[in-house]
């Protein structure tokens, strides 16, 4: 594998560098495909999102749903300041991301405080894929996206089909009928259908495998889905799409829980006015506050989400209470129902937000409560099929 | 208190589910209902979604409830929560997609298993302005919801046709059962302050209202 940042499986390959790809930085990664028929759609997806204008350092590329939020004008100094981040994080990185996990194992703990600031946007992609084990997995299983796209037939397909408009309908890159946006995000879908049969589709899926194609290739998407569902490095998601989505439950019983521990008036409020937490909260385990959330709040808390795990999603999910509470606690059952899913525009400010959200400590409660489920309601399924084993080094 | 709160001025609340296959239209017969949109870009419901209209029924305000639940089968695990208490229900199908329809029969098993046996239930046949993709006839569906015993429509969301007669007529026939019932909770809406259930009466009651509703197109 060479230094690592080259995947060679055909002598006829052809070379894609990441600044053609990204339309912006120097070739510091170079891609490679298998010259296929796949090869060649992977290329023109990734040629038309360039085009759209998908990756762009601090740049204004992105009008709508821009990483930065509602058009924010850079000063001089602001500009100068994000270069010395950037800077900071290409070294960090290093070339195709070789220096990555020698600099987590080193200093694990300037990479999550770094994390949590934002990873720049042009790094994105790449640094969701160090991140989460997906890019370790695609180089040790190479041709088999290929493979499910092409051959296989899911069971799926149509109701895959049916979700695909209905996917971030108002994002540019989705809007496209049958455009590279829409054909990509099926294909992954598909493909992870034919994957792992057990989980098949399920509608929520799409929100996730919609994000990640915006930052980086379908098959780069699709091993990221597998590395998050499957557990590459924190625990498994699958059970939020399993059958009786055990996982979701679990996770609102967790954070019906938390939320009265934290915030014991409004925990009393939501009992008078029988409000539930899956009344707000499933979207938000299932499919990471992407389903309803602002783009470039839901692109920070991913960042975090694929370094540190779900538990800031529980996080998050307080602060967003907390932030609301002197109002929550005064609204009547509708109007409460309402503002649960439509939080102030002020509250959607990730350098707000998520510092409030760091606030909450919730990992030794969040097991201890996960153990209480269990002895109520059983463990939690995962799944039953033992082929696909993570081949993780 | 002597501002006039029309948000909670009502007689009776009646919560009322929406379910049926995924893609056959239940968010959009919702928000034309209850805030007069449709819109050709919606996401797929991931879920459960909620909203309320009051309408007036006999010089009485009847102010429905409305879930409306994710599609896909499964998602019942958590949709199926919220058929408790319901005392309607809107089963939608596509009029261009047969199994949707065949899919019904389901769906009213699932929703007779988690709900009052009394609930009123209208079959939705939605998407009627398809015309030229039209794949199940509104005689099939008639019959079908005339051997169930539920109330019938064809729908348009698009077209604002028969969304407003629909719900309406669920509400209306839900109020008639309760007010046949008089039930003390009918003269005092503050019983009542939030979805919960409201008892529509004994299964007599409900087969006196058992019989196809209108239909069109």
């Amino acid at each position: 594998m060479g230094d690592g940042n080259t995947m060679k499986t055909n002598p006829t390959t052809i070379g894609y560098h990441w600044n053609e790809v990204s339309g912006y930085h120097s070739s510091e990664v170079t891609l490679i495909f298998i010259e296929s028929s796949i090869g060649e759609q992977l290329r023109r997806s990734r040629r038309a999102s360039s085009a759209s204008g998908k990756c762009c350092c601090g740049g204004g590329l992105r009008e709508h749903n821009s990483p930065d939020g509602p058009s924010r004008n850079k000063s001089a100094l602001e500009y100068q300041r994000e270069q010395k981040r950037l800077k900071k994080w290409r070294k960090m990185i290093g070339v195709g991301g070789s220096d990555w996990k020698h600099y987590v194992r080193r200093k694990g703990h300037v990479v999550k405080r770094r994390i949590r600031k934002g990873i720049p946007d042009c790094l994105r992609g790449l640094v969701w894929q160090l991140i989460s084990g997906s890019r370790d997995l695609l180089l040790m299983n190479p041709g088999v996206y290929e493979q499910l796209v092409i051959y296989e037939t899911s069971a799926s397909e149509l109701d895959i089909i049916r979700d695909i408009s209905r996917t971030f309908p108002s994002h540019v890159f989705y809007q496209q009928r049958h455009g590279p946006g829409q054909r990509s995000l099926y294909n992954v879908l598909k493909a992870y259908s034919v994957y792992d049969r057990e989980v098949g589709y399920v509608q929520g899926m799409g929100y996730l495998a919609g994000l990640l194609l915006l930052y980086m290739s379908e098959e780069d998407a699709f091993w990221l889905v597998v590395a998050l569902l499957k557990g590459a490095v924190h625990a498994p998601m699958e059970g939020l799409y399993l059958e009786g989505l055990p996982l979701v439950q679990q996770y609102l019983f967790q954070f019906d829980r938390l939320m009265r521990e934290y915030m014991p008036k409004l925990g009393e409020h939501f009992t008078e006015e029988m409000i539930n937490p899956s009344m707000y909260g499933s979207q938000w385990f299932i499919t990471v506050f992407s389903y309803s959330f602002p783009f470039h709040l839901a692109l920070r808390i991913w960042d975090v989400f694929l370094y540190e795990g779900v538990k800031i999603v529980f996080k998050v999910g307080l602060a967003l209470l907390k932030y609301c509470h002197d109002d929550l606690v005064k609204l009547p059952f509708e109007k409460l129902i309402h503002a649960l899913r439509n939080f102030p525009e002020d509250a959607m400010n990730p350098d707000t937000l998520l510092p409030m959200a760091y606030s909450f400590k919730v990992s030794k409660r969040l097991e201890e409560l996960k153990q209480e489920y269990e002895k109520i309601h059983g463990k939690v399924a995962e799944s039953k099929s033992k082929q696909k084993q993570l081949q993780l080094a | 208190m002597a501002a006039y709160r029309a948000d909670d001025d009502y007689d009776y609340l009646f919560k009322v589910v929406l379910i049926g296959d995924s893609g056959v239209g239940k968010s959009n017969l919702l928000s034309r209902f209850t805030r007069n949109e449709f819109s050709l870009e919606s996401k797929s419901t991931i879920g459960v979604e909620f909203a309320t209209r009051s309408i007036r029924v006999d010089e009485k305000i009847i102010k429905a409830q409305i879930w409306d639940t994710a599609g896909q089968e499964r998602y019942r695990a958590i949709t199926s929560a919220y058929y408790r208490g319901a005392v309607g229900a809107l089963i939608v199908y596509d009029t261009t997609r047969h199994v949707t329809f065949e899919n019904v029969e389901r769906w009213l098993k699932e929703l007779r298993d988690h709900s009052d046996s009394n609930i009123v239930i209208m079959l939705v046949g939605n998407k009627a302005d398809l015309r030229h993709l039209r794949a199940v006839s509104t005689e099939d569906a008639k019959t079908f919801a005339e051997k169930e015993n539920t109330y019938f429509m064809e729908t348009s969301a698009l077209e604002a046709m028969n969304v407003e007669d629909s719900f309406t007529e669920v509400l209306t026939q839900i109020y008639h059962v309760v007010s046949r019932k008089a039930l003390d909770i009918g003269n005092d809406p503050g019983a009542l302050p939030k979805g919960q259930t409201i008892n529509v009466g004994s299964k007599d009651d409900v087969s006196a209202v058992k019989k196809v509703g209108c239909c069109s197109s």
